[in-house]
């Protein structure tokens, strides 16, 4: 049974975990994946064990190109996991994917939450993190097997205006 | 459509512990306190309350075990796995075990060492335990208490209605201020916005330490039944005239699929619940809406429809929310002030403004005569309350709402 230590957690992603576990198999890979509905053809944000638009249960796992948006952020001075504590003050974002934004309805998208990390894989400096910023999926490979998917900042300029709450 | 049940459902009883941080006791001894205390209240024995509802989140004690030390027999019990917005939820199914003939008198109750042993805020013996499932999207990357659960809504929520730490620290400055002339609030201090901005950062930009609640052992009863039996009771009877929750947003989740993010459950239920009542906002006097963290409050006038979208920041700063202007919100102290309970003390606290009773520190407060001076110390009774609301949160996703009458 696949139990990984993480920052001072106990990750249980065991096998009959079919919403989760191929999610973490496909990131050790370094594919990020999206659950794909087999009878309506919609990607869904969250795995789930059915298709929140047409109750299908056959699906697939799809991979997507891994670019995104920062739609909405929160920096983390206090930390409540103890294994965390050397981390601070670290951002955690919520990315918006490149697919099927705004669809099928106007306001919907596929966001995953994840750390916001530099290229030496520590968490990015604060005043860099703001909604409307690009970025690109990476993939934090650790020595126990385990791999989480995690995003850095894009070289891409955003598509419109970027926000930050002032004088934080 | 307008509720067939309006009106015919009653709270007859209310009870609580006093609200400490270290009870040093057992969730049922607390649990037994409160109500054994709304049952004093209501002028009924142990032995009368013959249908029981809880909820907990694997931190309490269940109804089966209390009924023991009550000597009761029960009807009808559930032991419900909930937290913020169960409270009205409840009511309503309280309503209906009791229309259903399964009892005659159910006692409501939530019983946490809130602080002492399990706390919500992520700490303490939550910590520590095993992810999985759902949890793998979040613990991971370091987010495990409720504000942070939360933060994504509230972050992008600024964003969109460019509201700033003043504008929520409005929301503790009031209930604060509510608290001080509360003789059982945790925090009696009435503070300022400068206390609340100046407080240490929980989450970057939406939370102070004084933006969030106070985690509190404590225990909370509410006792319900019909309008007909609640009149040969010892208060005066408070009718539940609608309750409606809990309910969800589409597909039920914070943010992972359906938007905008920044609009919460209260948008589906408070429709409904108008409609139940036969009622409007203006025809509400007091409101209690669920203060986990003073962002909450912003979010949950806008979506209940007190203001428009983006606007709650607008109504806060207006006055409307403090005692002796139009819809005081609440009274007590809330959660930020007065203890974090889970919802149940906010449905206690409307409850004692209806009877015109409250537990302030008017000399005659028992008797219902109050002087109205709402300045620190003084009262905090409003003058003719007919009915009050309750705007309960569990997270963006779920929320629940209760109306009640004189
Ligand atoms: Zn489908």
């Amino acid at each position: 049974m696949p139990v990984y230590e993480y920052k001072d957690l106990l990750l249980n992603i065991i096998e009959q975990d079919s919403e989760y576990f191929g999610y973490f198999e496909a990131a050790k890979e370094h594919k990020l994946v999206v659950k794909k509905c087999l009878d309506c053809d919609l990607l869904r944000g969250e795995p789930g064990a059915s298709c929140p638009w047409c109750s299908s249960m056959r699906s697939e796992w799809h991979e997507v190109s891994g670019k995104g948006t920062i739609y909405s952020y929160q920096i983390i001075p206090h930390a409540i996991l103890p294994g965390f504590r050397d981390w601070t003050p670290y951002p955690v974002v919520l990315v918006e994917l490149d697919e099927q934004s705004g669809k099928p309805l106007e306001h919907d998208g596929l966001r995953i939450t994840a750390n916001l990390l530099d290229e030496n894989m520590n968490p990015e400096h604060e005043e860099n993190v703001a909604i409307g910023k690009r970025v690109n999926v990476v993939f934090q490979d650790m020595e126990n097997g385990l791999t989480l998917p995690q995003f850095t900042l894009s070289d891409e300029e955003p598509a419109g205006a970027i926000w930050r709450y002032p004088n934080t | 459509m307008e509720s067939a049940l309006k009106d015919k459902y009653s709270i007859v009883g209310i009870g609580e512990t006093d609200y400490t941080r270290g009870s040093g006791r057992s969730t049922r001894a607390l649990a037994i306190e409160a109500i054994r205390n709304a049952v004093t209240d209501a002028g009924l024995k142990m032995q009368d309350i013959d249908g029981m509802l809880s909820y907990h989140g694997g931190d309490s004690v269940n109804s089966s075990t209390l009924a023991y030390d009550m000597g009761a027999q029960l009807n009808f019990y559930m032991d419900c796995s909930g937290g913020g917005s169960s409270t009205e939820a409840l009511i309503g199914l309280a309503i209906g075990a009791i229309e259903a003939g399964m009892c005659e008198t159910v006692a409501i109750f939530r019983s946490m060492n809130g602080y002492s042993q399990v706390r919500i805020g992520g700490t303490g013996s939550r910590a520590s335990t095993p992810v999985s499932g759902p949890g793998l999207m979040t613990r991971p990357y370091g987010l495990a208490s409720a504000v942070q659960s939360f933060a994504f809504s509230f972050t992008r929520h600024m964003m969109e209605y460019g509201v700033t730490s003043e504008d929520l620290a409005r929301v503790k400055v009031a209930h604060s201020n509510h608290a001080s002339n509360n003789p059982k609030a945790l925090m009696k201090q009435r503070v300022t916005v400068d206390d609340v901005v100046n407080s240490r950062w929980i989450v970057r930009p939406c939370a102070h330490l004084l933006d969030c609640c106070l985690e509190t052992d404590n225990a909370t009863c509410i006792i319900v039944t019909s309008a007909e039996r609640a009149k040969d009771l010892k208060q005066q009877p408070v009718y539940i005239r609608a309750v409606q929750g809990r309910g969800t947003k589409p597909g039920g989740d914070f943010h992972y699929q359906h938007g905008p993010i920044s609009r919460v459950a209260g948008h589906y239920v408070g429709p409904r619940i108008f409609d139940l009542a036969d009622l409007s906002h203006d025809d509400i006097d007091v409101t209690g809406c669920y203060d986990a963290f003073t962002y909450t409050v912003v979010l949950q006038f806008e979506a209940y429809g007190f203001c428009k979208e983006g606007e709650g920041k607008d109504y806060i700063k207006s006055g409307i929310v403090n005692l002796g202007d139009k819809r005081p919100n609440n009274t007590s102290g809330g959660h930020l002030c007065e203890a974090y309970t889970h919802g149940m003390n906010m449905v206690i606290e409307n409850t004692r403004q209806l009877r015109g009773i409250v537990d302030d520190y008017c000399p005659d407060w028992q008797n219902g005569n109050h002087t109205y001076d709402y300045s620190e110390g003084g009262c905090r009774q409003v003058r003719n309350v007919n009915t009050t609301m309750n705007m309960g949160w569990a997270s963006p996703a779920t929320g629940s709402a209760l109306i009640l009458r004189r």
